[in-house]
């Protein structure tokens, strides 16, 4: 089973689980189409991979309309973490951007609320590293 | 003119992460919310990468003291996926029943609190009094009031016997007719319904952009629920209403939660009548995991629970995300609050059934003298009358 949003193709890979890689220049026309689809951005969870020295961002919207949570992927470079902020589009995605900004330093161009210490506690900012990068040292 | 500063929080033991709310107003309308964070971050996420699998479960089931079993149920059954493992169905049905206790008396709770900072003290002492017979029953079925901790990997813990469901049936007789009574009180009585109605109103459209989620996107009228939609452990054999409100305010959020406490018991019934034959405990569990990942979604009493594992193999995880209800419901409605009268902050808040503790200091700044005076939310939402 596939989805076709716009058109990017969303496999499913496990029941009620649909998954697309898009390209950052991709993300925010991709996040158009989803929205449509009555979802709402349940959150976005960064994996860090050192070893390809990528980010992986997960955009996990569920669709009410759908019964389906749909996942969009999106890959970036470690050595410079830059992807155009969806908050304008959903205001949930507000929140899941500041977190991941300050758990694992990636950059949501055009959030203006990104802030150090959101979360992370003073020393961890102090001492300059993102808590959730595997070689952070925490 | 009085400049009022509420901060609220910052200690938070449901969230992984603590929040301060600084509600400014002019006065009595509310110019300006600021979301604080950042007090006491546990690193939960971190820890439980740091450890196995299995030891993970005893560190989810801590997230969150109100509940506890619905992060465990989150936290096993993406393990279980990744583990290849399948729960024994005896043990889906004990998960069900003991999630669904947890709803109950979390509802209740937050109903009693409601009534609290209305200033209705009665109503909160009764429906704590009544609360108790559930944790009185979660105690019978995990061995601890607050902390079930019932779940393993394929199964559960403890079994069910048939005393203790015989038990469960005959309480629960008398929790839902305390149940109905406190839906009327709340749908009926002049006071509740003045103070909650047409107070914080989030729109169907607005709920979704704001990824609010549970009651609250319920009461907005989005039929959105994990147990339906998304059906796991023992629901999708259980038939149940999802229960949607149109109206949208602090009224409809509340209401959605009383008449879902009382689906509770019904589920619970069912459950108990239906549970299969054979064990629910596991004779062995698996410790490592095959790489992948899991998304496992799970309705808690405040809403969407999600859990994102990535393995990449063996007996750790690689990565685990969790996002709790009310990090959504707290930190993308801060703007539901502007233009309303002092008094009715709390009554929004409260109606977002948020996790957070410490919320009980207040300070009320005089700006010709600079005087400043502490008051707590109860004192708080009488402002308006003085």
């Amino acid at each position: 089973m596939s989805l076709l949003l716009g058109d990017v193709r969303f496999e499913e890979v496990s029941p009620r689980r649909f998954v697309a890689t898009v390209t950052k220049h991709e993300l925010r026309k991709t996040v158009e189409v989803v929205v449509k689809e009555d979802s709402y951005l349940s959150t976005i969870t960064a994996v860090d991979i050192p070893k390809d020295g990528k980010i992986e961002l997960n955009y996990i919207f569920w669709s009410v309309k759908y019964k389906a949570a749909i996942v969009v992927k999106v890959l970036v470079d470690r050595s410079d973490p830059v992807v155009p902020s969806i908050s304008d589009i959903v205001r949930g995605a507000v929140g899941s951007e500041v977190e991941v900004y300050d758990l694992m330093g990636v950059i949501f161009q055009e959030n203006g609320r990104l802030r150090r210490g959101f979360l992370a506690p003073e020393d961890i900012v102090a001492r300059e590293i993102y808590p959730l990068r595997k070689d952070s040292g925490v | 003119m009085v400049i009022v500063e509420i901060p609220i929080g910052p200690q938070h033991p449901a969230l992984h992460e603590p929040i301060m709310l600084r509600v400014r107003t002019e006065g009595e309308e509310v110019v300006e919310v600021a979301v604080n964070t950042g007090y006491n971050h546990r690193g939960i996420e971190k820890l439980l990468e740091k450890n196995s699998w299995i030891r993970g479960m005893y560190i989810a089931g801590r997230v969150c003291g109100i509940c506890n079993a619905v992060h465990i149920q989150a936290y096993v059954q993406g393990v279980e996926k990744l583990m290849g493992v399948e729960p024994l169905p005896r043990a889906n049905y004990i998960r069900t029943i003991v999630m669904e206790l947890e709803r109950i008396h979390s509802h209740m709770l937050i109903s009693a609190v409601m009534a609290e900072i209305i200033g209705f003290d009665t109503l909160f002492m009764l429906l704590m009094r009544d609360r108790e017979r559930i944790m009185y029953l979660k105690e019978l079925v995990t061995g601890s009031r607050v902390h079930a901790d019932i779940h393993t990997v394929g199964g559960v813990k403890r079994d069910l016997d048939e005393v203790r469901r015989d038990k469960i049936l005959s309480e629960l007789e008398k929790v839902e007719e305390r149940l109905k009574y406190y839906k009327n009180v709340y749908e009926n009585d002049y006071t509740i319904v003045k103070r909650l109605s047409e107070v914080g109103t989030i729109s169907k459209s607005n709920a979704l952009k704001m990824s609010v989620v549970g009651p609250t996107l319920r009461g907005s009228g989005v039929r959105s629920d994990v147990r339906s939609d998304d059906p796991y452990a023992a629901y999708p054999e259980i038939s149940f209403n999802v229960v949607v409100r149109d109206e949208g305010d602090s009224w409809a959020r509340m209401i959605v939660r009383l008449e879902e406490a009382l689906e509770s018991v019904n589920i619970i019934r069912h459950a108990i009548e239906s549970l299969p034959q054979g064990p629910a405990i596991p004779k062995t569990i698996p410790r490592s995991a095959k790489p992948g990942e899991a998304i496992s979604r799970v309705e808690a009493p405040r809403g969407e629970l999600i859990y994102h594992l990535v393995s990449v193999g063996g007996p750790n995880p690689y990565r685990v995300k969790i996002r709790t209800p009310s990090f959504m419901n707290i930190l993308n409605t801060d703007s539901v609050y502007l233009g309303h009268r002092l008094a009715d902050v709390p009554v929004i808040f409260a109606s977002y059934d948020p996790c957070i503790s410490c919320t009980e200091r207040v300070v009320v700044i005089d700006e010709k003298t600079g005087e400043k005076t502490y008051m707590n939310l109860r004192e708080l939402a009488r402002v308006e009358s003085r």
